[in-house]
Parts: structure tokens; sequence; C-alpha cells
């Protein structure tokens, strides 16, 4: 991504931020509330349209305007909220939008091969759902998470965007999305995964990409820094020239 | 998870609907000893058939999680115009008829693109078309009343197909094909998806947009249908005709478990539905109990079923936390 700003009425969401992802990698996206990073990534999904700026895919200039466009492209996002159907069971959720049709014109749901496929998937992303004709409604937080996220890496995902994935699960759920995510790196998938929780970023992100006030602050390595380095990047961010912001700057600024 | 869980609460109150239409049934053959007869009940489905038609057009916009309330003068307005060229321009049946559906397809596409393009509030926005459409079949019509439509059209009421009358099996056929739609088609899951998470099925790549102009579409062209039954049975026609059907079906499909916030619903429960109510009044009417405190009975049942699709959605709410 290149160049990228997105403005809100009179708010800079986003000013000119560059961002570059690599097959097989996990990047963490931090930053403080009203960073930007839902809305950056939201405009790699295609849920916005950047004002200005260009996205790259495999070198090739792409062209997202709808989430449409971005699925068509290999990109996937998990919303915070999840962005599920609580009418709907296991195996339509994962293939709404996308179903596997048959029957003149395509206009029929081929129901056993999209039950088929689901159960295939749960199987390969080794999650705790027993069938694919559960209602979501009634799944526990962490299942509610799997779904979405077979939903997204089901079709050949090539790039996997994460939105909070951890923030609304306890710590054993939280652990095994984790490791899920780790399966799906070594899968192949390059995955950006936003969060406010930074020693999850360190435990599995090969590096962190650290946001402020819509701008970007810097790339950090995963190995190099602590959590202390992340979290002050954060909060102070870094000037013009790339230098990290003394505590006396930042205490004038408020 | 545990096997308690993979309890259907939609599938209930399926179940619930039926239970409470055999109840009825019984509870008024005790009451009357014409209830349970077979002229009765033959009376009670030849008489609401037409309810039915509605209440599957309706489902379809109520399941997107839209409403129509403008059905009602929809039957009026396509109703007038049909009898008016049949009688008045003496144009032919078959051609009356496809004008008169068509008319009702565009009147549920304008609702359609009113709440999809400039995205008024269905409620609003049905509620103000009903006024329009009202104003203009009472303009049109003059208030006259339209009688001796030619043979032919009377087919809709009196034809036969396979020994039953042709109307009954327009509705059984309008019925097999919703739920054929409903559970057979990508449109059809895709219309639950966007009644039950209108952003979540535009980030999945539905265009809600053209799905609910679709919809309303949709229930337009059955609405049209119910008018040239309902028109037909009475062998007459007048601007009063058609409203207070809306009261009927939006009650029979929220009493058939069709949510009102959308994304659930079935068919055949939609259909006991409409039987719950048109048994009601007629076990009411037979007792001797009149017509006016079926109105009450009436209010208080679409109080009651909206009331218990809100704690169903409430338990659900729960269950999930």
């Amino acid at each position: 991504m290149k160049g990228i700003s997105k403005r809100f009425g009179g708010i800079h969401a986003l000013r000119g931020v560059d961002l570059q992802l690599r097959r097989g990698e996990i990047m963490g996206i931090v930053g403080d509330n009203g960073a930007g990073k839902s809305t950056l990534m939201k405009i790699l999904s295609g849920a916005y349209v950047a004002d200005e700026g260009e996205i790259y895919i495999d070198g090739q200039k792409a062209h997202i305007r709808n989430p449409q466009d971005a699925f068509n492209l290999g990109i996937g996002m998990i919303y915070q909220d999840l962005a599920l159907f609580n009418n709907l069971d296991v195996a339509r959720n994962i293939f709404v939008g996308r179903e596997c049709s048959h029957g003149p014109f395509g206009l029929l749901l081929d129901k056993k091969r999209m039950y088929q496929k689901a159960e295939d998937l749960i199987r390969e992303l080794r999650v705790d759902i027993s069938s694919p004709r559960l209602n979501v409604a009634l799944m526990s937080g962490g299942q509610r998470q799997m779904v979405a996220c077979a939903r997204a890496i089901a079709f050949q995902s090539k790039i996997l965007i994460m939105d909070e994935p951890t923030a609304a699960l306890g710590v054993t759920e939280a652990g095994k999305l984790l490791s899920l995510i780790r399966n799906l790196r070594d899968m192949g998938l390059a995955i950006l995964l936003i969060t406010q929780r930074i020693p999850d970023v360190l435990a599995i992100a090969d590096r962190v990409f650290v946001l402020k006030g819509g701008q970007r602050q810097d790339v950090l390595v995963v190995g190099k820094v602590t959590l202390d380095d992340v979290v002050t990047m954060i909060v102070r961010g870094k000037d013009r020239n790339g230098v990290q912001l003394s505590a006396v700057e930042y205490q004038s600024f408020g | 998870m545990k096997p308690m869980s993979k309890i259907n609460l939609s599938g209930l109150k399926k179940y619930t609907i039926m239970l409470v239409l055999v109840g009825l049934m019984a509870l008024f053959s005790l009451t009357s000893p014409y209830f349970l007869t077979l002229r009765n009940i033959t009376n009670i489905i030849n008489q609401n058939t037409y309810f039915i038609i509605v209440a599957v057009g309706l489902s379809f916009v109520m399941i997107g999680g839209g409403i129509d309330l403008s059905v009602g003068y929809q039957m009026s307005l396509v109703g007038v115009v049909t009898a008016m060229m049949m009688v008045i321009y003496h144009l032919p049946v078959w051609l009356a008829v496809v004008l008169g559906l068509l008319l009702g397809t565009v009147l549920g596409l304008l609702n359609g693109l009113i709440v999809a393009r400039i995205k008024v509030f269905p409620l609003i926005a049905t509620l103000a078309t009903s006024v329009i459409f009202q104003g203009i079949s009472y303009l049109i019509s003059q208030a006259r009343t339209f009688r001796n439509y030619p043979e032919e059209f009377l087919f809709f009421t009196k034809g036969k197909v396979l020994g039953m009358p042709f109307d009954v099996f327009l509705t059984l056929l309008i019925v097999i094909l919703a739920c054929f739609v409903y559970y057979e088609t990508i449109f059809g899951l895709r219309l639950m998806a966007l009644g039950g998470n209108e952003e979540a099925s535009r980030l999945a790549g539905i265009n809600t947009r053209r799905m609910k102009i679709a919809v309303y579409a949709i229930c337009g062209f059955l609405v049209a249908i119910a008018t040239m039954v309902m028109i037909s049975k009475a062998n007459t026609t007048h601007s009063s005709f058609g409203p207070g059907t809306e009261f009927t079906a939006l009650t029979a499909a929220i009493v058939g478990g069709i949510s009102f916030m959308g994304g659930e619903g079935n068919v055949p429960a939609l259909v006991a539905g409409v039987f719950v109510l048109a048994v009601l009044g007629n076990g009411m009417q037979l007792a001797g109990w009149g017509t006016y405190p079926q109105f009450i009975v009436r209010g208080v049942i679409l109080l009651g079923a909206v009331a218990f699709d809100e704690y169903q959605r409430n338990v659900r709410r729960t269950r999930q936390k």
C-alpha cells in the first residue's frame, strides 16, 4: 500500500501511509485508539475506498472499490464484530456471498457440497466445532472467531486481515486462536493482525507496523525490540526525520 | 457443544403455531357443531387463498429485514386498474391481467427504490406510498364500483385444476415455489443473510441494494396475483377493496414466526399463521361473538406474537453471552 490517505469529513484518518507486506509473514498493526489501524485495513479489504494512494499485489496495481474486489484479489478480513449471521448455521456463514451453486444459471444452492466443504475446512483448521450445521448464535466467542476465520480463508486467500481477534476471548481461547494464526502463516498466508494486546503481537508476529495519528511511524522487527520499545513508539511516535521523540517533547505536546 | 444447543428456536416456533392451530380447531369444534364440517373447512380455505399469497409476498420483504404497509392499497390500485381495463376499455382478459401484474410489480419496485436508494425507513416509506396509492386508486376509479367481468376472468376462482379451484391450486403452487426459493436457492440464502445482518451481507459482497429492490418487486408481483383472486372472488371491484389485507398478512406472518426484525421465517408456518387468524374469525362468528370482538382479538394476537418474537430474541442474546 503506497501513500494511502483517507478523510472522514474534517478528520484526517490516514495521511500518506505506506505499508509493505511479505508473503508468509504475520505483521502486527498497532497504535492507539483512533490511530487509523482499522481504517487502513478496511481500505485493503474494500469496506472503504481510499481518497489517495495505490495498492499493489504481487507487483500488480490493484483496484479495490468494494469487498468483492478485495475478495477476488485474495484478501479476506475478519472484522472486530466478526460480521457473522446469527440466524444462519456454520456452513451458511462460511459460504454466504460465495455459495456453492449448481442447476440452471447456477441459481441453486449446492447444499451437499457446501456442508462437505465446511466440514473439511473445520477439520483442516483443527477447530473446536462439532458440526457445520450448528447455529452460530449459540456458540462461544472463540468458536465464533473460528467460524469467521474459516470464512475468511475458505477461498484461497493470500492475505488475511484480522481486527482485534483476541479482544473478546478468554486466555485459553486466545491461545488457541494464536496457534491457529501461526498455522495459517505456515500454510503460506500473509497475515495482518490489528491488536491492542502488544504481548500477543510479540508472541506471534514477524514485524510490527506502528501507526499514530493516521501516520506511519515505523516498522519494528520482532526479536530486536522489547515490549517497552513498541509501547513507547505507539505513545510518542517518531518525528519526520525518523528520530523517536523525546519525553520532554512528548510532554510539551501534552 | 452439548446436544441441547442443537434445538432450533425458529423450529420450536414453527411447531408452536401448528399446535395453536390444532388447539383452536378443537376448541371451536366444541363451541359450534358446524365448525368442523367439510363445508366450513373448505370455506375457510377458499376464503383465505389471497391472504396467503399476500402473506407470502410480504414474507420476502420481512425476511429481508423490511416491511411493506402499502400492500393493501397496492391491491386497491391494481384491482381498479385491472377491472377498468376489462370492463370500461374492453381489453382482452389476458392483457388486462398481464398489465395488472406488471403494475403491481412496478408499485413494489417503487417501494424498493425508495427504501434502497433514498434510504427511507421502510415503515414510513411504505406508509407514505400506501396513501399515495390510495389517492391514485380513488382518482382513477372516481369511487365507482366495477362489475360484470368477462367470464374468462372468473376462471381465477371458478376454474378447476387437478380437481381443485384454480385459486387454491395457484396458492399451493406459490407456497411450494416460495419454499423452494427460501431453502434451495442462493437468492433465498442471501435474503436470510440480508435480514440477519445487513452490514455483514454487504461485506460478504452481496449487492444489498439490489436485493432489497428485488424483494419489494417480488412482493408487488405476488400482491397483484392476490388482487386478481380477490376481485375475481368478489366479482366486483371498488377502491376500498384490499386495504386491511396488510394487517391480516402482517399479523399472520408474525404469528407464523417471520421475525419482525428480519432473517427468520418459514412458509409452512406462515400459512398456518393465516389459518390461525381465519379459524379464529370463523369460529368466533359461528359461536355468535360477532365481528367487533374479532378486531380486539386480532390486535391482541399481533401484540402477543411480536412480544413472543422479542422474547425469543432476548433469550438467544442472553445465551450468547
